[in-house]
């Protein structure tokens, strides 16, 4: 379990209705307000739970990504109302310059926010996930998360006794194959005779008996409710804010004016603060943990 | 009150004419520790398949079997499910999820019980079975005792009423088998659960066992205390694994109170042998050298600490030499080393000139891939370049000395451990090495199947093969090993010949010497007590 992420410790249920709302509000919106407060939040939970290396490695990597996708989108759309220069007799356009720019903040604030989910939700979460929904779904799933490892031992183990009868001798690619798929054979047919292994120890502790219950470590607790909540407020407010057009905006042919009325405002907030949260709780600890130190 | 009642059970497999199980009656009372002996296909796994119903082989059956006095079509899946457990050897392939609280969970799971009750559960069984600390890994993270401990707890966090137990030590290095079994005693002493065990290494089970069952091909040809079935199969085969104290008592003897532990064995001594002077010790002549290391080191990775740490140790020309030591010490990495498949960082290992090396990795099923035995013996001859016509002889004669002509057309997972074992050994033979590395040989084998083995050791010794086996089986190296040495702490501490060593060593010695030290001091093995008291055995 993924203990050093305080926002790790919510209840998955919560967590999922929680990245649940943020990619969905992401993905279906143009307004620059809005992406903005996504990118920013996602980017400071990003670096919040990072290490400065792993910091530096994602800079070095969103940052292309980033100019990438904003310079692309220019070069291909011609639409836009105002031309800033000609390339090959097309007009680069500052309508299509600044929706690149758009695009490829929604691109990076959807891949930091499926990083920060795959970085809370680890297996055993999406586990318990599943379990609520297909009790059998989930036995398979945690029985193909054990193989996965244990494949990978095996083909090593496998590899290195033939390696020491003479197999793999001559290093060429063409033997080097033929070795390989002899071992992986030999690992398909030891995974099959032990399967029935398993399956046996299955049977033998009652899978058949029926009316199977899902079981995970995770209990819902006061704060996994207040999260539940607050997410559930603070969505159905942006929602709102989508339904009455408040998020609209368009960059073609002109770059729609930024609402600034209040109920615009309301959407604003609300969705800032959806988008803070993580950053948040994680600010809160660390202050917490610091605090107590001091006191110690 | 009968918990088990077994009424003239007899079983055949559909392909096979032979009965798997015949005639067997067997009455086992509400809280009894029973074992369950005999060679490798005896019909013991068959026997306790049947009593568990989820696993019950298919073929024809005959007799009855009654589990809480009622007949066994009566349980329904619940309560066959529930109150009877049942744990199988192998400790890799039974765990069924990736962590050890859901593995825990799983069966509780199954009988619908409800989140609060499976918590507290685990909790308890966690607890009990001192496995809390590794409540949230991964099961992939854990060593082969601590993964059959926890399928024993998830087994008991069933709470079944009876508890059945198929070879679970046979995998385990011996500490750890020791503890298992001692934990079973306390399942039973404790909570009163019945347990039937079937095992080969009796030795910490007998003094624990309120009955031995003892099966010969398929029949039942004892079943009563384990005093008593020593006193009545006196000379049988099935003998074999029984506690050293007791074999020694019936070779001796064979009157008065029997001894199965080694204190008891230890009193029967000086109750009636006078203290003799043991003039064992084998000449040690100066011999050609096969492999030496001189201070080898090695780490698997730049920041991990040194697995290899000066290892020193020459190996001669045509000798068996174990190398003892305790579990994830290193000791297979010596082996790899001299295999090469690992290089050292610093110092050098050297095989005698033109000297060819060949590994017996530990699990021998890692070894096969082809669909029988003859085309995998084939495979590795082609890859030597071999002609078929002259790898037919080849083929033929290494069967012939090892004893598998009748295997060669089998399945290599057809076969038996003992079986596999050989197979394999054919496998690495036809590399014709001249120098032999064995990682835990015995493994898995029964008293029978590691006779035979020593033998073909023995043989292949005396064409100038030199062995060098890396085993915890302490006994195994007493009786077939030339020299012997320990490793500890990254090294091979200097290495003598068996009776030095067995006799200096005070706990990592094997039974027999613990039995007869400061009777018959420097007395290692059975033969050796046999040989002093003039009775040699036959």
């Amino acid at each position: 379990m993924n203990d050093r992420i305080t926002f790790a410790n919510f209840h998955p249920v919560s967590l999922f209705f929680y990245f649940a709302a943020m990619l969905v509000f992401t993905m279906f919106t143009q307004n620059p307000v809005l992406i903005l407060f996504s990118l920013v939040g996602a980017s400071l939970f990003s670096a919040a739970t990072s290490t400065r290396e792993q910091i530096f490695a994602d800079i070095k990597f969103y940052v292309p990504v980033f100019i990438v996708i904003s310079l692309t989108n220019p070069i291909f759309s011609h639409s836009g109302a105002t031309p800033l220069f000609f390339m090959n007799d097309n007009p680069v356009t500052l309508e299509a310059v600044l929706c690149g720019v758009d695009i490829a903040a929604m691109i990076s604030a959807v891949m930091l926010i499926c990083k920060a989910f795959s970085k809370v939700m680890e297996s055993e979460k999406l586990l318990c996930l599943f379990g609520k929904a297909a009790p059998k779904l989930s036995v398979v799933l945690s029985m193909s998360l054990r193989f996965i490892p244990l494949f990978k031992r095996k083909f090593k183990e496998i590899k290195d006794a033939q390696k020491a009868l003479g197999y793999f001798k001559s290093g060429s690619f063409s033997e080097s194959l033929m070795s390989n798929a002899r071992v992986f054979s030999a690992l398909v047919t030891w995974a099959l005779e032990n399967g029935a292994d398993t399956a046996d120890s299955i049977s033998a502790r009652g899978y058949d008996v029926g009316g199977r219950k899902s079981f995970a470590l995770f209990r819902f607790k006061k704060r996994d409710a207040i999260l539940m909540t607050i997410t559930l407020v603070l969505s159905s407010v942006t929602l709102v804010g989508f339904l009455l057009g408040k998020a609209d905006f368009e960059f073609y042919p002109y770059i729609t004016q930024i609402n600034t009325d209040a109920l615009s405002v309301i959407l604003y907030a609300a969705f800032g603060s959806l988008s803070l949260i993580p950053f948040i709780f994680e600010v809160k600890e660390a202050l917490h943990w610091k605090y107590l130190r001091s006191k110690i | 009150m009968e918990i088990l009642t077994l009424k003239n059970l007899s079983f055949t497999y559909p392909t096979e004419e032979k009965k798997a199980v015949d005639n067997v009656s067997l009455f086992v009372k509400e809280g009894e520790f029973i074992c369950l002996c005999g060679s490798s296909a005896c019909g013991k796994t068959t026997l306790m398949r049947l009593i568990k119903r989820e696993l019950a082989p298919r073929g024809t059956l005959s007799g009855e079997i009654f589990f809480c006095g009622k007949a066994q079509s009566e349980l329904s899946e619940r309560e066959s499910a529930s109150e009877i457990g049942y744990v199988l050897q192998n400790p890799e392939t039974q765990i069924v999820t990736d962590k050890v609280w859901h593995e825990l969970s799983f069966g509780l799971e199954n009988l619908g019980y409800s989140s609060d009750i499976i918590r507290l559960r685990i909790g308890e069984m966690a607890n009990y079975f001192g496995i809390s600390h590794m409540f949230r890994s991964s099961t992939a993270e854990l060593s082969g005792g601590q993964k059959q401990l926890l399928s024993l707890a998830a087994i008991m966090a069933m709470s079944p009423k009876l508890l059945l137990l198929d070879e679970p030590t046979s995998q385990l290095d011996p500490i750890a088998a020791a503890d298992f079994i001692a934990t079973l005693k306390k399942i039973n002493r404790e909570l009163g659960t019945t347990i039937i065990i079937a095992e080969h290494r009796l030795e910490d089970i007998f003094p624990i066992a309120d009955k031995i069952a003892v099966m010969e091909n398929g029949a039942l040809i004892a079943f009563d205390t384990p005093k008593n079935v020593c006193r009545k199969l006196k000379d049988h085969r099935a003998c074999l694994g029984f506690p050293v104290s007791a074999r020694i008592w019936q070779a001796l003897s064979g009157e008065g109170e029997v001894p199965l532990t080694v204190r008891e064995g230890r009193t029967f001594f000086k109750e009636n042998f006078s203290p003799r002077k043991n003039d064992l010790k084998t000449e040690e002549e100066k011999r050609e050298t096969a492999l030496s290391f001189s201070d080898v080191y090695f780490r698997y990775e730049k920041n991990a600490p040194d697995v290899l740490r000066g290892v020193n140790t020459t190996i001669n020309r045509s000798e068996i030499f174990c190398l003892l030591g305790a579990n994830g010490a290193g000791k297979s990495t010596v082996l790899r080393a001299a295999a090469g498949l690992i290089k050292p960082y610093r110092g050098k290992i050297k095989t005698a000139e033109g000297a060819k090396t060949a590994l017996l990795c530990q699990n021998v099923q890692d070894l096969f891939l082809m669909n029988t035995v003859k085309e995998d013996l084939m495979d590795i001859l082609s890859v030597y370049g071999i002609k078929k016509g002259e790898a037919n002889t080849k083929i033929e004669e290494i069967s012939k000395m090892i004893g598998i002509s009748h295997l060669l057309e089998k399945h290599p997972y057809d076969v038996s451990g003992g079986e596999a074992q050989k197979c394999a050994l054919a496998k690495v033979l036809l590399t014709e090495p001249d120098i032999l590395l064995l990682d835990e040989p015995t493994k898995a084998l029964d008293p029978a199947a590691k006779k035979e083995l020593a033998v073909i050791l023995r043989a292949l010794c005396k064409k100038g093969v030199t062995i060098f086996i890396v085993t915890h089986d302490v006994e195994f190296a007493a009786e077939n090993a030339d020299r012997c040495a320990l490793f500890f702490d990254g090294e091979i501490l200097p290495a003598s010949d068996i009776h030095t060593f067995f006799s200096a060593n005070n706990f990592y010695t094997t039974a027999a010497s613990r039995i007869s030290r400061g009777t018959f001091d420097g007395a290692v093995t059975e033969s050796d007590i046999l040989r002093l008291c003039g009775k040699e055995k036959k």
